[in-house]
């Protein structure tokens, strides 16, 4: 059996794990500086933001709660397309507080969106995002991207939470992978 | 922000349904006992007993003045619609529609409901007979429809004037007020976004129709339904180039508008040709509406858009 590298046919290192660390610890020192007196929930969102979330929170030293959502297409009998609803919905109340939404990577910012969406109707104080990867030149969205970790570009990426196919997620780095065709 | 008129047969829910709504908004009902509580000052019993009692004594003239309780009505309505910008207002019968007929962003609401449900809520409601909940119909209704008449000379229930009519029969109060928010808040979206072309000079492009130019467009609203982001479609033109004399001779309608999000959204999916063409158009649009956010959608953000939906179901990480 292939192992994790050649399922994935990685192509080169984008992000290793050294390069990743070191920038969690800057934005773990930056939302702490940021958020040192206000009442931060950090939101990540499953299942891409696992590793960046649990090293991010761990950068952050403030009495932060953390919660996760969600969310996933079903189809709809109605429309072609189906529909996006919420899988897992956040247990903590975020009335009137401060939310950091914490995401693996923002391309075109639709996902985000709809989870803002959601999570504004639980009226939260503020809503801001922070995401490990952030592609500015697609980003159609008009979302609050507070901090990211890396621009990049069209390349396919897979580790450190990013899959293809739901494989992948545990490389503990970024790598290019092959695009689909 | 929604001003709803409600207007009502008796025993058709028609009071709770304002209630209800308005505990939704967070606003109060305007009704004709609020009206007599607030509007005219100190009001003898007497002659509270009498604008309760029948619509004629609204032409009565206030004392010492030449101005009648109707002209101090309908000026107070007016009044409260123009102030209520930015907060939402509920008025509950007093001939609404008819009083704010053309007001921009009222919604005109009638509720309804047959015969047999209005006299089984009102026998219920009262704890009266058949009869005599028959009866409290026909003088019930008698008298919204005289004092419609008589305040403004018109007739509260013909159809043409409500945009919205609610049968109560089989729909619940919560069903209803769930019709009408939706509705009122859908509504204000486009009204303001029609009375921003005011300040800045652009045009209003807004149908009642939607016509997409091609499939492309028909796609892109469904993937932005998918992610249940509301959009309207070509709803504002802004002109970008004018003639020596002022006439438009470049423009650009943008694809879409995302109200949430403050956003217009133009695809240039269908022919790279053009893509020079309107990237011009985007940088004056910049630069002579400043504060506008639009950002074209180019072919291979379309087309890996829709590739990565399919490849991952929908959702997925380079999604």
């Amino acid at each position: 059996m292939a192992n994790l590298e050649e399922a994935l046919n990685t192509e080169r290192v984008v992000y290793s794990e050294e390069t990743i660390q070191a920038r969690i610890k800057e934005l773990g020192r930056q939302i702490t500086e940021d958020y040192k007196d206000k009442e931060l929930i950090v939101i990540g969102v499953i299942k891409g933001s696992l590793y960046f979330l649990s090293d991010l929170t761990r950068a952050i030293d403030l009495p932060i709660k953390v919660d996760m959502v969600g969310f996933s297409s079903i189809p709809d009998t109605t429309s072609k397309t189906g529909i996006v609803r919420i899988t897992k919905d956040i247990d903590l109340d975020i009335t009137d507080k401060h939310v950091l939404v914490v995401e693996d990577v923002i391309r075109t910012g639709l996902t985000t969106a709809y989870i803002i969406q959601n999570l504004e109707m639980k009226k939260p104080k503020e809503i801001t995002l922070c995401s490990m990867l952030l592609n500015p030149d697609r980003l159609l969205m008009t979302i609050p991207v507070k901090y990211y970790g890396f621009e990049i570009n069209d390349q396919w990426l897979a580790g450190y939470g990013l899959d293809r196919n739901e494989i992948g997620r545990n490389l503990p780095y970024i790598a290019q992978i092959p695009k689909q065709k | 922000m929604a001003i709803i008129t409600i207007s009502r047969q008796n025993g058709s829910l028609g009071d709770e349904i304002a209630d209800a709504l308005a505990a939704r908004l967070g606003t109060i009902v305007i009704s004709r006992k609020y009206a007599l509580d607030n509007f005219f000052g100190e009001i003898n019993p007497g002659t509270l007993d009498r604008l309760n009692e029948s619509a004629k004594f609204f032409d009565l003239q206030l004392p010492g003045s030449d101005r009648t309780y109707a002209d101090i009505l309908v000026e107070r309505i007016r009044a409260l619609a123009s102030e209520s910008k930015d907060k939402d207002l509920v008025i509950l019968g007093m001939g609404g529609s008819v009083l704010l007929s053309g007001f921009p962003g009222a919604i005109h609401v009638r509720v309804t409901a047959s015969e047999t449900t209005r006299l089984n809520t009102i026998a219920r409601k009262y704890r009266i007979t058949a009869d005599e909940a028959n009866e409290v119909l026909d003088i019930g209704d008698r008298k919204h429809r005289k004092f419609v008449r008589t305040v403004y000379g018109k007739d509260i229930t013909a159809p043409e004037q409500f945009d919205l009519i609610l049968n109560t029969d089989r729909l619940s109060v919560d069903e209803c007020v769930d019709a009408i928010a939706e509705l009122a808040r859908k509504h204000d979206i486009r009204v303001r976004l029609a009375e921003s072309n005011d300040s800045s000079n652009t045009i209003d492009h807004q149908t009642r129709n939607i016509a997409f130019k091609n499939e492309t467009e028909e796609e892109f609203a469904r993937i932005l339904s998918l992610y249940n982001i509301e959009w309207l479609y070509e709803p504002k033109t802004f002109p970008v180039e004018w003639d020596a004399e002022g006439n438009v001779t470049m423009a650009i309608s943008p694809d879409f508008y995302l109200p949430k999000f403050n956003l217009y959204l133009e695809l240039t999916t269908m022919d790279q040709r053009y893509v020079t063409k309107k990237n011009k158009k985007m940088r004056l649009v910049k630069e002579l509406y400043p504060g506008t956010n639009i950002r074209i959608v180019y072919k291979k953000d379309f087309n890996e858009l829709v590739d990565r939906l399919k490849m991952f179901g929908g959702v997925g990480d380079n999604s």
